[in-house]
């Protein structure tokens, strides 16, 4: 049985049919082709799928598309404003806080969300704002250093 | 340094190796206060907008069209059986499904060192997973039910779960027909037994060795297996076109190999197979050689056409593809009461799993690398591959040094404590300088590995005070470890690569090798930037495509820097001749009085300059009118030419391998005496990189290496129950998060130049993987005085030898 | 995944009548995140999958009759965990809800959800069994509502009786001066499942010690557990001594199994530990913690 739902996904409107089985990661993929979100495990363990769904950050492996009806979701693809990056995209590059990429997008997702609500987080309520999100390559060392960048930036232009 | 010619050497870059140590707050510079060279500045992943984006694209990103068929393995649920039948009748009559193939229909063997592998299993199964039929199907819906409706009849049968039992003469036999397997000359498989390759050491006189020691000591490690666990699964999509050629889309560190494998395996033409590989997430070695790949090919050339993916699913990714080898190390060192080495005799008991084709030839490199990074006299190594009935034993970062340091690192402490010397002492008066022989007979380049032990411990303030617990039942320790490792390669992998300019004075640069993250791509980009003298921002550098790009052995063995990078900055330097030959013709000048230089060509004698953009594909004109020049392409590769064999009885040869690249981890930890729980503290690294081309990335390696090797030291393990894995996920094979990451690192770059690396750099993305566990395992040895000789070093194993310790 | 229909009943009656269809055709359906893991993995088949999150009061939290506190059973771990009425006078439940995975699945799992999955290892059943919880059902025979621990019936098994579905969860009014620890060892530090834990419960009251205690385990038996003798010693004793034996007491009542996660012995002398950590820490927050013991053996 398909569903109809309308959403908004990076600020656009979408009516989609779905399949009642289908997650929301299935559809962002493979019906709006967004393919900066990742499937890393489908259990909601790994994070690489993160999205936010009305503000807040959700492993979108663990929802399925017919409860977006109605709901604003951001992916990875609507972080940046027009060609303005995120401070935490730009931070990234910065820290060199990627290396294979494939965890970046759920992780600036979940980051994104934790600056949203606490705009001067210290290091431990970083690492347990990320620990949903697993990285195999950098260690998460740079990924932390980034976030704070991120923050001190953000602190900086809010003056 | 090399005078080969077309790769230009700096002997201004040898940087004066004094203390390195930096404040890990500030090693992330500003790339705008770089110096004038790119090469030792930390220029920003040349990917790196694309990554944060979401535009990156990986295999699974593609977009294929509704056409796209979902492909699925039926897999064995026995670890050992003979295939009594299989009927895949009722599959083939469900609509949807599309192809139903067997191993009846692609019996070759295939294998990178030893062809011991089916793409589908034939007449046995010899693991749990084992491939024994696949479908391919309109969606993954179809394929799922399509496998339940195949019936396969096994008749099970003994299994073996241990590589010591697996060697000796009471296990059965996991491969009957091992003798005839072809391999390569510098393995040597033992018919008739589940020994798959034997690589000996026997250098200097034994009895001499263990009477001059003061202390003897034996003990026993054991490594289980673990996996990689890349973030990206393998995934790869296969089509065969109307013409019969294939092109496969694959998440594969080994473009090159995979067409050259897969083409020999199902007997077709390398030409007939085209391998394109995108942005990679992440391999550590489980997406080298082949694994999965043959089956979505096999499917794709009886799907009429249409294209075939094959995606391992997270569970399928623990036990599937590739698993690191399991170890039983038997250790035996002989040592003076001043701490010196006189003998080691050492035994390596691999557990391949049921395939070994890889493996085989990590066994080899933990043979010839088998003392650790010391020199010992007297020496006797026997490193055993051993088939068991396991998921398959494949390359993991460190290639068999991560297993086998974790034992070695621990003897020599053990040894030094209970000779009442300082370990890092120790490690100092034995480690190996230039101009030592190694246990192979080949003599030591020279290396940075002292300076390496020195900072690390001095890193870690190894000599001073332990500093306090946080909290009761608390209370801490340090250790340190030491480590070295080759490229394990047949003795002719090669590089190469071309450099395309074009009409915007951009240079593009095709290679083989593949960006998994380690930064290969922006590494290139500096050398070719420096190499041809143009800016970073204009050069690209391609993915691969087998039909385009240059060849390229692997994306392993942390290679990429030091060969390819060779074949880049000799393409990048016969780019730069060919352009200044035209400028010089053209101008009537000569050749030695030009330069480019931020992709202007000057000339130093006139003045002139033209912008690269003017002449790299129109050529110049003459005075008379007449034009010089054309399109330019620089090209370029490399191979070592200087490895030799090694005796099979010996194993001694003049040069067993291209180089080592050395270096040590020191760990400060934390235990909980009540819990057994660990903290981490700090880990610092230090590597010998020869010479960092891109210095940040260099650290980032260290971090992301010695959190993986932490990782692996304290929680992971693939539980085999009679080969039967019990935690292939995320849920129950935990890996280290970022609450777990150490509270500290500190990264230390020492630069002893490599004379054949492009400008000295050496390899190290393996690397600091290599020490930490048996650093850490020291370290919780000098916090509770406890031993412990088996990873994981979990919370709960803490407290049964903290119980026993004190009962 | 095995495909399955995606339904919003209307009202409670539909969808107890959704759920009452036999052998698993249908299943309750909040957060998802242990039902689509079961799917994928095969081990349940499911034909439709019934959304109780949006039926009136599922997602509520408010204050009930006799200063009761109702938290809807599709509350999810982080609604609970923020709401100031919670950390105001429930904060054991809190700490419970705030432990469990990572922020995102937090903003996916449910209160009610994590009952009714019934693992042994849950991570608001410690909390819930010391705040001596009411739960209340709804069915084809109407409401009823249950202890807790009457709720927990075995691993994975709950008292639901066909057709019936967890609506809310009802804590009584939190005693004056209460205060609780939620202590739980995982594999990694922060966001695995309990390997085992231990809540702490304590408020003051007419006894010799001058508090009343509720300590449960989790992950140490078929379901959550109370360790009524140390209850029971700690009201009369408290000294440094009491704390000791009490924390021994308590590993006594725990019945753990070995399994790939831990052993039982280590999950035993963990309840210990964590027990006597957490039995201190109470007494800090109460202020009744006797130092003068300190430095002494475990």
């Amino acid at each position: 049985m398909n569903h109809t739902i309308h959403f908004k996904v990076n600020g656009e409107r979408y009516d989609l049919s779905v399949p009642g089985h289908h997650t929301l990661l299935q559809v962002l993929r493979e019906q709006l082709v967004l393919t900066g979100t990742k499937n890393g495990c489908e259990a909601g363990e790994c994070g690489a799928c993160a999205v936010l769904m009305n503000g807040e950050p959700v492993n979108s492996c663990m929802v399925l598309a017919a409860e977006a009806d109605g709901a604003e979701i951001v992916t990875i693809e609507g972080l940046a404003h027009d060609s303005q990056l995120d401070p935490l995209q730009d931070a990234f590059i910065e820290a060199g806080a990627i290396q294979c990429g494939f965890c970046t997008p759920g992780v600036l997702v979940n980051a994104r969300a934790l600056l949203n609500r606490n705009s001067d987080p210290s290091e431990p309520e970083i690492r347990e704002a990320l620990v949903g999100n697993l990285c195999r390559c950098t260690g998460y060392i740079r990924i932390i250093e980034a976030v704070k960048m991120a923050a001190r930036a953000g602190k900086e232009v809010a003056g | 340094m090399s005078q080969e010619s077309g790769v230009r050497s700096q002997e201004s870059e040898i940087r004066n190796p004094k203390s390195e140590i930096r404040n890990p707050k500030s090693e992330i510079r500003n790339p705008k206060s770089a110096k004038h060279s790119i090469i030792g500045a930390s220029p920003h992943r040349i990917e790196g907008r694309a990554k944060v984006t979401g535009a990156a694209t990986y295999v699974d990103d593609l977009q294929f069209g509704p056409n796209l068929l979902c492909g699925a393995l039926k897999r064995s649920p026995i670890p050992h059986g003979i295939i009594k039948s299989i009927d895949v009748s009722r599959a083939r009559a469900l609509p949807g499904v599309r192809v139903v193939v067997t191993g009846q229909d692609f019996p070759g063997f295939t294998g990178l060192y030893l062809k011991d592998r089916r793409i589908f299993a034939l007449d046995r199964v010899r693991f749990v997973g084992e491939p024994v039929a696949a479908v391919a199907a309109d969606s993954p819906e179809i394929a799922a039910q399509a496998l339940e409706l195949i019936d396969v009849d096994y008749e099970p049968l003994p299994g073996v779960f241990d590589p010591e039992f697996g060697a000796s003469p009471e296990a059965p036999l996991v491969h009957p027909d091992l003798g005839q397997y072809e391999c390569v000359p510098f393995i040597f498989p033992q018919p008739g037994t589940n020994i798959s390759n034997w690589f000996k050491v026997r250098k200097g006189d034994m009895a001499q060795g263990w009477a001059e020691a003061d202390l003897v000591y034996e003990h026993r490690y054991r490594v289980p297996h673990v996996q990689h666990v890349p973030l990206e699964t393998h995934v790869c999509v296969a089509q065969q076109d109307v013409n019969g050629k294939i092109t496969l889309w694959s998440s594969s560190q080994s473009p090159f190999a995979q067409r050259n494998l897969i083409a020999q395996a199902l007997h077709i033409n390398h030409s007939k197979l085209r391998v394109i590989t995108p942005y990679v997430g992440g391999g550590f070695g489980s997406k080298a050689g082949v694994s999965m790949e043959g089956a979505a090919v096999g499917l794709a050339m009886h799907a009429k056409g249409r294209p075939v993916k094959l995606r391992m699913t997270r569970e399928e990714e623990f036990y599937t593809t590739f698993v690191r080898q399991g170890l039983v190390a038997h250790v035996k060192m002989g040592m003076t009461q001043d701490g010196r080495i006189t003998a080691m005799e050492n035994r390596f008991y691999w557990d391949g799993g049921a395939s070994t084709e890889y493996g085989v030839n990590i066994t080899r490199a933990a043979g010839y690398s088998g003392t650790g990074p010391y020199f010992v006299p007297n020496i006797h190594v026997d490193s055993y591959c051993v088939y068991t009935n396991h998921p398959i034993g494949g390359p993991m970062r460190g290639f068999g040094m991560a297993e086998m340091h974790f034992g070695i690192e621990q003897h020599i402490d053990q040894m030094a404590h209970q000779l009442g010397l300082d370990p890092v002492q120790v490690r100092l008066k034995n480690c190996l300088k230039e101009g030592d022989e190694t246990l192979t007979g080949m003599i030591m380049h020279p290396t940075g590995l002292s300076e390496c032990i020195r900072k690390a411990a001095e890193a870690i303030c190894w000599d001073e005070p332990q500093t306090l617990p946080s909290g009761p039942h608390k209370t801490r320790g340090k250790g340190l470890a030491c480590m070295w490792k080759a490229p394990a390669m047949p003795p002719n992998p090669g590089s190469s690569a071309t450099i395309r300019l074009s009409e915007d004075g951009a240079a593009t640069v095709s290679i083989g090798g593949v960006d998994l993250g380690q930064g290969a791509l922006t590494v290139m980009a500096q050398l070719a930037a420096e190499g041809l003298g143009i800016k970073i921002e204009d050069v690209r550098v391609n993915t691969v495509d087998t039909d385009y790009s240059p060849y390229e052995w692997q994306t392993v063995a942390s290679r990429l820097t030091w060969s390819m990078g060779n074949a880049v900055l000799m393409a990048a330097d016969d780019a730069r001749t060919k352009i200044l030959r035209t400028v010089a013709d053209a101008w009537g000048e000569d050749i030695d009085d030009l330069d480019i230089i931020e992709g202007q060509v000057v000339s130093y004698k006139t003045e002139e300059a033209i912008p690269l953009r003017d002449m790299v594909i129109y050529g110049l004109q003459r005075p008379d009118g007449t034009w010089t020049g054309g399109p330019v392409v620089g090209e370029g590769r490399f191979m070592p030419e200087y490895v030799t064999p090694l005796d099979p009885e010996t194993g001694q040869g003049p040069r067993a391998v291209v180089h080592f690249t050395t270096g040590a981890q020191a760990v400060e930890v934390e235990v909980d005496t009540e819990t057994g729980e660990l903290q981490v503290l700090k880990i610092a690294s230090a590597f010998d990189v020869g010479h960092a081309i891109n210095p940040e990335m260099v650290k980032a390696q260290m971090e992301g290496g010695a959190v993986q090797g932490m990782s692996t030291a304290l929680l992971e393990q693939l539980i085999l129950d009679q080969g039967i894995p019990r935690n292939p996920n995320f849920t129950d094979y935990r890996i280290a998060t970022a609450v777990d990451a150490p509270l500290a690192t500190e990264n230390i770059i020492v630069e002893v130049p490599q004379d054949d690396g492009p400008f000295g750099a050496r390899g190290v993305g393996e690397h600091p993987m290599v020490p930490t566990a048996p650093a850490i395992a020291n370290a919780v040895y000098h916090a509770v005085g406890m031993r412990l000789d088996s990873m994981p070093i979990t919370s709960q194993k803490v407290w049964e030898g903290l119980a026993k310790h004190t009962s | 995944m095995r495909p399955f229909d995606y339904i919003i009943p209307k009202d409670h009656a539909e969808a107890s009548a959704l759920l009452a269809e036999g052998s698993g055709a249908a299943r309750a359906f909040q957060g998802g995140t242990d039902l689509l893991i079961r799917v994928r993995g095969g081990f349940i088949r499911p034909e439709r999958v019934v959304d109780l999150k949006r039926l009136p009061g599922m997602q509520e939290i408010r204050l009930g009759k006799d200063g009761w506190l109702v938290i809807g059973a599709a509350c999810t771990m982080n609604q609970v965990a923020i709401h100031p009425l919670v950390r105001e006078r429930y904060d054991l439940l809190a700490q419970g809800t705030a432990s469990v995975a990572s922020y995102q699945l937090r903003n996916r799992a449910t209160i009610g959800g994590n009952c009714c999955n019934a693992s042994p290892a849950a991570d608001t059943a410690p909390p819930l069994f010391c705040l001596d919880t009411i739960v209340e059902l709804y069915g084809p025979g109407g409401v009823r509502r249950l202890p807790i621990a009457d709720f927990y019936v075995g691993p994975g098994r709950t008292a639901l009786q066909r057709g019936e579905f967890l609506t809310s969860i009802h804590l009584p009014p939190s005693p004056t001066g209460a205060q609780g620890v939620y202590n739980k060892l995982g594999r990694t530090k922060v966001g695995d499942i309990a390997v085992m834990s231990v809540a702490v419960y304590a408020w003051p009251a007419a006894t010799q010690s001058g508090l009343t205690w509720r300590i449960a385990l989790g992950a140490v038996g078929p379901t959550p557990l109370r360790a009524p003798e140390a209850e029971t010693a700690l009201a009369a004793d408290i000294s440094p001594a009491g704390v000791v034996a009490a924390a021994q007491l308590a590993a006594g009542a725990s019945r753990p199994i070995d399994d790939i996660r831990a052993s039982a012995a280590y999950r035993r002398d963990m309840v210990r530990v964590l027990a006597r950590r957490g039995i201190e820490k109470v007494l800090d927050l109460t202020g009744l913690r006797d130092l003068s013991g300190l430095g002494g053996a475990a």
